[in-house]
């Protein structure tokens, strides 16, 4: 059991860089707008996709 | 994908991009399609954005739409305006285009007309079909895009017709980004980080100890295990935690109650008795509760501080009345787009029909009529003339002027109207919330109980006593308690959002959720506030004629005339061949007749004959105190219509609905008394609650008075209902002001709620939502104080241990969050 003297430093360790992490994002402004990003990764923004055609074709899907 | 979803959206009477139904539209606008299967469009603008979406062939704009659940797209695309004052670094002000390394330049603008996230897609990917356009990025929650363009290939004007053109308008920014919100945003998050890790972390010690207790734990290891939970612990009370001591501590100071109190009072003695027991290594350290405690608050006030801001936000994302640019006539006659704020007193501006006023000044050139009703409630233009005053805030209907400015920013009158504002918001009296107010009792009782605890076992056992004290503190901490509230109100201000209401003070409920007086303007609030046709006597034909004239100036009664043309089945296809405004109606030739609109005078001057039988009707309509517009043709008067401010379909309703709630309904108004008696008999307001001829001055008063009249030591509170300026005190100076669509920029910052459905019946609903939220958090606060005093009985009986307090508080918690999050708060459904 003495392991936890060095598997819990470690452990709060990792975690503390998380949230350090974390926080460092939150100072860089990545949490001021939660609306857009995730909505903008669900579009798919490689504009060549879109050259067929798309209006005239009657394909249904 | 996209074409099903297009299909659909030919259907029947709806514009292939913005969705909008065609009724309504005159013939002339109609785009018809050329067969069956076509898009059809309701404006010329619409058909433009649709054709230019599609040449990029970015048609799943619409699909995505769709998907998304955004609304309808504006359809005000094309409008005639120039774009050229974009290049100017005096338009823009503060956020004129800045040069990167790279020789490309940015600005970040203020972009109106976005609906959802498909607006964002459209606009990106716009961009990246526009040679020199290098980057657009739209921020959707504060609605503002980052431009970064090549000044050499495109400029700022070029963006903002193209933009135009999709339907959205750029503008410089009203103010810079809210610094102090996203600070306190950012404060809030990282406060919530670092209690989530401490209290993830000292749960996952707690459940060693827990487990280590029933399967034997070497003491080193418990000691160790105990000195480390106690050190995440004690960070997230002494660090996310000081919120709620701060909290406490201006509590104390102002002596008033506040829920902070028992939380920091139960913070303060479970730290220091767990570092006590955690160095003498006896007896149970709390670090765990205490810190997923300080994690479930924050977040609770976090989701409360979000959802107040995106109300406040909605509201200032609404269109200005006092316009920020101004067209500034310099020493060449020439006219030049300026920023208001850099006006200065003795400045000639002019302002072209349509437009209002930016400042206060006198008329230098020109003569034209003016609609003041946002600044005094009057329904009726005025005709004004050189030499004659104006008032920023009143629009300009007839003919471009020019104006000498007397008076900018707060010493216009609409400044003074905004400074009274600020001290009506100032004098009034904060509302104690709820939650509030237990808490103060809650401290008391809570301490009185300790202190009998303590009494009960101290003459038993000195140290057994204590403990029972500190646990009875500790559980008895109303976590839930705490909760309930931000949370209560924090999904009532999101659903009340669902229906186009703003919130943006969440304590409005309370007051909304008991009885009173709520007083509503007239103009605008339950009358339309444009005139429409009541009755036409004589040749419906002539109404034809009259709307082609009518098409070509921008007054209120032409608008009325168009619309009720289009609704009739006169010919609306008559363009008119010339046409000439004057002060008292316009005339002209349409069709090869001579026509005239206008009131008796404007028959008079002309040399029109008003004729006997149309003479008669004019007569008679005039006895009620209205004056009818007469339509000649070829020189005899064939048409007498009269219009009035038609009230709102549901406004009766309403009033009987509010009334049936225990709401006593009154009604305040700057407009004539005799129209105020009517409007009041025909909603259903008693005649003594029906005040006419009031400044805004002297509604503050009786808003005031009627706080006080209904006063004694229970104070009834009061609404005000309105739109206009003249309205905005009497809106800060009510306990809640509410602030209906179409009104004035003052009257939506006075108001902390704005309603911008069309429909007045929201204001029954939302006095309902308050009730049924008030409903909620007293079920909430029922459910934790049970919670609580079973923990505090096992406290008294000394039955309590760590475990069963760390069990009892997160569910109390989680029952709190299930009531909630299900509770109906606006129980009807939406028609």
């Amino acid at each position: 059991m003495s392991v936890i003297y060095i598997a819990l430093p470690i452990a709060l360790a990792l975690g503390a860089a998380g949230m350090l992490a974390c926080v460092a994002c939150i100072r860089s402004g990545q949490y001021d707008d939660l609306q857009s990003p995730p909505v903008r990764i669900l579009l798919d923004d490689d504009p060549e996709i879109r050259e067929r055609p798309a209006a005239t074709d009657s394909k249904h899907h | 994908m996209s074409n099903h979803l297009e299909a659909g959206s030919y259907e029947a009477d709806t514009c292939a991009h913005c969705g909008l139904s065609m009724r309504g539209a005159s013939a002339d606008q109609l785009n018809r399609p050329t067969a069956a299967n076509e898009p059809s469009f309701c404006c010329n603008g619409c058909q433009g954005a649709y054709e230019l979406i599609h040449g990029w062939g970015l048609t799943e704009f619409y699909a995505l739409r769709d998907q998304l659940g955004g609304d309808e797209s504006s359809a005000n695309g094309s409008r005639k305006q120039s774009f050229e004052a974009f290049d100017t670094d005096d338009f823009l002000g503060k956020a004129k285009p800045r040069e990167l390394s790279n020789g490309l330049l940015t600005a970040t603008l203020a972009i109106h007309g976005l609906h959802c996230a498909a607006c964002a897609w459209l606009i990106e990917n716009a961009a990246l079909q526009t040679p020199g356009l290098i980057e657009a990025r739209v921020r959707l929650n504060d609605h503002t895009i980052r431009l970064v363009y090549d000044s050499k290939q495109l400029k700022l004007s070029q963006i903002a017709q193209l933009l135009d053109r999709l339907g959205y308008e750029l503008a410089p920014p009203t103010h810079m980004p809210d610094e102090h919100f996203r600070n306190e945003h950012r404060r809030l998050l990282i406060q919530i980080a670092i209690a989530g890790f401490c209290a993830a972390n000292a749960m996952w010690i707690a459940i060693a100890l827990y487990a280590g207790e029933a399967g034997g734990l070497a003491a080193q290891h418990a000691v160790f295990l105990r000195m480390t939970g106690s050190v995440l612990g004690l960070a997230a009370v002494v660090f996310p935690g000081r919120t709620f001591f701060k909290g406490a501590f201006a509590a104390i100071r102002t002596r008033t109650p506040h829920m902070d109190l028992p939380v920091a009072l139960g913070l303060a003695v479970g730290s220091t008795v767990g570092i006590l027991n955690a160095i003498l290594g006896r007896g149970a350290v709390y670090f765990d509760s205490l810190a997923v405690l300080v994690f479930l608050l924050l977040i609770g006030r976090w989701i409360q501080f979000r959802q107040q801001h995106r109300a406040a936000r909605a509201v200032e994302l609404l269109l200005r009345i006092t316009p920020q640019h101004a067209n500034r006539i310099n020493a060449s006659s020439e006219t030049e787009t300026v920023l208001v704020d850099n006006l200065e007193v003795g400045d000639r501006v002019r302002v072209l029909p349509g437009e209002s006023f930016p400042v206060d000044g006198v008329i230098h050139r020109g003569k034209s009529t003016v609609d003041r009703s946002l600044l005094t409630g009057e329904s009726t233009p005025i005709t004004i003339d050189v030499g004659d005053e104006v008032l920023a805030g009143m629009v300009n209907l007839s003919r471009s002027v020019d104006i000498e400015t007397e008076a900018v920013g707060s010493d216009s009158r609409a400044g003074k109207i905004m400074q009274a504002v600020d001290q009506a918001i100032g004098e009034r009296i904060p509302i104690i919330q709820l939650a509030d107010r237990i808490g103060g009792v809650f401290v008391m009782v809570v301490t009185l109980l300790a202190v009998m605890t303590f009494l009960i076992w101290v003459s038993t056992d000195w140290l057994a006593a204590a403990e029972n004290a500190t646990s009875l503190l500790i559980v008895a901490c109303p976590c839930a308690l705490a909760l309930a509230t931000p949370l209560a109100i924090a999904i009532s201000i999101g659903r009340a959002a669902k229906r186009k209401i703003f919130v943006r003070d969440g304590a409005v409920f309370q007051q909304m959720a008991r009885t009173g007086v709520i007083w509503f303007d007239k103009t605008g609030t339950l009358t339309e506030g444009r005139p429409n046709i009541q009755e036409l006597h004589g040749e419906k034909r002539a109404l034809g004629l009259a709307a082609a004239l009518e098409r070509e100036c921008c007054h209120p009664i032409a608008d009325a005339i168009v619309t009720a043309a289009a609704h009739s089945d006169c010919d609306n296809n008559l363009v008119a061949e010339s046409v000439e405004v004057h002060d008292s109606g316009v005339t002209g030739v349409c069709g090869g007749s001579r026509v005239a609109v206008g009131n008796r005078l404007l028959m008079q001057t002309r040399g029109i004959d008003v004729g006997v039988s149309m003479g008669r009707i004019a007569e008679s309509v005039e006895a009620q105190g209205v004056s009818p517009i007469m339509i000649a043709i070829d020189g005899w008067v064939v048409t007498v219509i009269t219009l009035a401010d038609p009230i709102k379909h549901d406004a009766a309703g309403m009033v009987s609905k509010i009334r049936q709630m225990g709401w006593r309904v009154g009604m305040l108004s700057g407009d004539n008394s005799a129209v105020v008696a009517r409007v009041a008999n025909q909603v259903g307001i008693e005649p003594t609650m029906a005040y006419g001829d009031l400044s805004p001055e002297q509604k503050v008063n009786v808003v005031k008075k009627g706080a006080i009249k209904a006063g004694g030591t229970n104070k009834t509170p009061v609404i005000m209902v309105g739109d206009g300026a003249n309205d905005a005190a009497a809106l800060a100076a009510a306990d809640v002001g509410i602030a209906v669509r179409g009104g004035a920029e003052v009257s939506l910052q006075a108001a902390p709620v704005y309603v911008s459905a069309g429909e007045l019946s929201v204001v029954a609903s939302l006095i309902r939502a308050a009730r049924s939220s008030r409903l909620l958090i007293y079920t909430t606060f029922g459910v934790s104080i049970t919670y609580n005093l079973i923990a505090v009985t096992l406290a008294v009986m000394g039955q309590i241990s760590p475990l069963i307090a760390a069990i009892l508080m997160p569910i109390s918690s989680v029952t709190v969050l299930t009531i909630t999050l299900a509770w109906p708060v606006f129980l009807e459904q939406k028609k």
